[in-house]
């Protein structure tokens, strides 16, 4: 347990969630514009515009530079012959074990942006939990699904 | 049981009332919109559509009925239905897991029994699989020995831990607990309703004592608007003691002649007066045990022990149904456990987390209360601060929570003990747990200390077990016991 999972996920994960953390900050920059009409129209107090502009650069710093990193750093995986293994989490780090025959299915799934940069998220459902690993390599992705698929299968099953 | 069935024509009759309690407001709408009824000059026309509808379905019952039909027939059991639409359900014997029967007032004069089939997939939909209405008993006992009979048959390896335990002759089924009246009574007494009851009685006798020298009567005014409130609050107590009163006169009529028989591979709980029930729970299906212990009866020595299964459509609506001793002596847990689900074990000495979690745990608990306590402390000034008390239980409670929370690995089994507010312990074996996390925040890595959290599979979803905030090795054992590989640890005979 004192080791960690050795797989990583795909480097372009980290180009993904910046662009996700431009997106948000996008929306935050939105209504800090917004914010400084109505300063400028209705003459409300100017710090008001100090607090938009600071929500504004923190959210960036964090969501665009500090969070996909930690997060993609914090991130791996293992998939063995009898288990699946997990690490994740950025404050909170979380080991997740999944025994190979507990697992009931695998899904690789791909949305539009993900598409774009040749990544795909893989879900693992046991009866009771799914386990997703984000924003693996199309071609990992779908060598992964099979693997486990063919390991679930080969464990024997009690349940 | 090749020709097809019908359900016995009561069922006719319980579809008929059932339409009409759904369809019951409309209909009183319709007769109290249409308020002329008992001014004699009355408008016939609603009327008439009223007995319209009223006998359409009636009708509708009894075309339903009907059209129901069941049989079994290479191996499935095959219903068809449909007013309109005719419909077939066909569910091959090896899906059902098992039959449940249950019986209400309209069932208990002529013998019926109403059944719920529950297959392995149901868990995740609202109903049952399917429903037989109503049902002679005869014909019920029978449907269930032709399907225990086709599934014999059948079994080679489907599932091979039933079938180890398939060389059990039929056996009678077998009681073994049944529990006492009192402490059905108990366990209405000391039920969630009476926290309630008991704080409102508080609250009430405070008043009560502030008003009781009414001797001094020489503010009249006064004293008519406090009597005022004292009627109120005399009536909510009332009110509250007759919901309190219901609510123990139906606990104890639901859960009056409750036992658990155990019959070859299933436990079988039956439970009730008025609405007989009975479940099925086949063995194999039990995911783990879990036993709660509340802040009323935990004092009193009482816990209660409830099943954790995967799949059962009925269990899910109904948390009760699954408890398997609803109301026990906690030192009696263990002795009837070994009868009923002799794998498990219930062990009595926990490893702990260490001293230094403790200020975690109290963190934990009472962060949340205490930041609500600042805001109210400002703004409703003096009476604000006492919900700082608010903040002081919950510290409190945690540390009980810090007190009971405890692990406990005893070769396949794992228990883990935890409290939020109930004080849950729960009992699994290592191959029947999904999932296993260990978490660890920045801060916990630097003092050595991390959680852990298991998932079984129950009706419901999942059940998450969890002990906070242990020593980090503490918890890589556990990891490290539930990776290692599994050397046949599940036991050769259920």
């Amino acid at each position: 347990m004192d080791h960690q999972p050795t797989q990583r996920i795909s480097l372009r994960a980290l180009t993904l969630w910046r662009i996700y953390g431009v997106i948000q900050a996008g929306i935050i920059l939105l209504l800090t514009i917004g914010l400084t009409v109505a300063i400028v129209l209705w003459g409300w107090p100017w710090w008001l515009w100090l607090i938009g502009a600071g929500v504004f650069l923190i959210q960036f710093l964090i969501f665009v530079w500090l969070v996909p990193k930690l997060r993609w750093r914090r991130w791996r995986y293992d998939v063995r012959e009898q288990e699946i293994d997990l690490q994740q989490g950025l404050f909170i780090v979380t080991r997740t074990l999944v025994p190979m025959v507990r697992v009931q299915h695998v899904d690789t799934e791909q949305g539009p942006l993900l598409r774009k940069f040749r990544l795909s998220t893989i879900s693992i459902s046991t009866a009771a939990t799914i386990h997703k690993i984000p924003a693996l390599d199309e071609q990992e992705a779908e060598r992964l699904r099979q693997s486990i698929s063919s390991l679930a299968r080969v464990a024997e099953d009690d349940v | 049981m090749f020709e097809p069935k019908r359900l016995h024509p009561i069922s006719a009759i319980i579809n008929f009332v059932k339409t009409l309690k759904d369809a019951a407001l409309p209909l009183i709408l319709v007769l109290v919109l249409n308020g002329n009824i008992f001014r004699g000059n009355v408008d016939w026309l609603p009327l008439l559509i009223w007995a319209g509808v009223l006998l359409l379905v009636l009708g509708s019952g009894i075309i339903r009925w009907l059209r129901f039909t069941y049989r079994m027939e290479e191996g499935e059991l095959r219903i068809e239905y449909g007013l309109i639409f005719r419909k077939k359900r066909y569910i091959p014997i090896d899906r059902i897991q098992s039959l449940d029967f249950s019986e209400g007032i309209f069932h208990r004069p002529l013998n019926l029994v109403k059944v719920s089939v529950e297959t392995a997939g149901s868990s995740g939909n609202e109903k049952a699989e399917a429903e037989l209405t109503a049902i002679r008993r005869e014909e019920a006992d029978e449907l269930e020995e032709a399907i225990f009979q086709e599934k014999k048959h059948k079994w080679s390896g489907y599932d091979e831990e039933s079938d180890m335990g398939g060389e059990i002759e039929e056996s009678p089924r077998e009681k073994v607990y049944g529990m006492t009246m009192k402490e059905i009574i108990m366990m209405a007494i000391t039920s969630g309703g009476a926290g309630v009851v008991i704080s409102g009685v508080a609250v009430f006798f405070s008043q009560f004592m502030d008003l009781l020298p009414v001797g001094t009567i020489y503010n009249e005014i006064l004293d008519w608007i406090q009597i005022g409130i004292l009627v109120v609050a005399f009536t909510v107590l009332v009110l509250l003691l007759i919901a309190y009163a219901i609510s123990i006169v139906m606990t104890i009529l639901r859960y009056a002649n409750f036992s658990v028989f155990l019959d070859a591979d299933d436990l079988i709980i039956t439970r009730g007066w008025l609405e007989k029930k009975q479940m099925t729970i086949p063995l194999n299906r039990i995911q783990g045990i879990k036993m709660e212990e509340n802040l009323i009866r935990q004092p009193l020595g009482y816990a209660s022990v409830t099943l954790i299964s995967a799949g059962g459509s009925v269990l899910k609506n109904d948390e009760h149904q699954l408890r398997l001793l609803p109301m026990i002596k906690r030192e009696e847990v263990s002795e009837i456990l070994k009868k009923v689900l002799p794998d498990y074990e219930v062990v009595k000495d926990f490893h702990q987390p260490p001293k230094r979690s403790l200020v975690r745990y109290i963190f934990r608990h009472s962060w949340f209360g205490f930041a609500a306590a600042i805001p109210l402390s400002v703004f409703f000034f003096p009476y604000g601060l006492l919900s700082i008390l608010g903040g002081v239980f919950l510290a409190v409670l945690g540390w009980m929570a810090y007190k009971d929370a405890g692990w406990n690995v005893l070769r396949d089994q794992l228990t883990l003990r935890s409290r939020g507010i109930i004080k849950q312990t729960y009992t699994m074996k290592k191959y029947r747990i999904q999932s296993s996390y260990k978490k660890q925040t920045y801060f916990q890595k630097r003092s050595g200390l991390s959680s852990i959290e298991v998932t079984l599979t129950s009706g419901n979803g999942r059940a998450l077990a969890y002990c906070y905030y242990m020593e980090e090795k503490d918890s890589n054992h556990i990891m490290e016991w539930y990776r290692m590989k599994k050397i046949r640890e599940k036991p050769a005979k259920v």
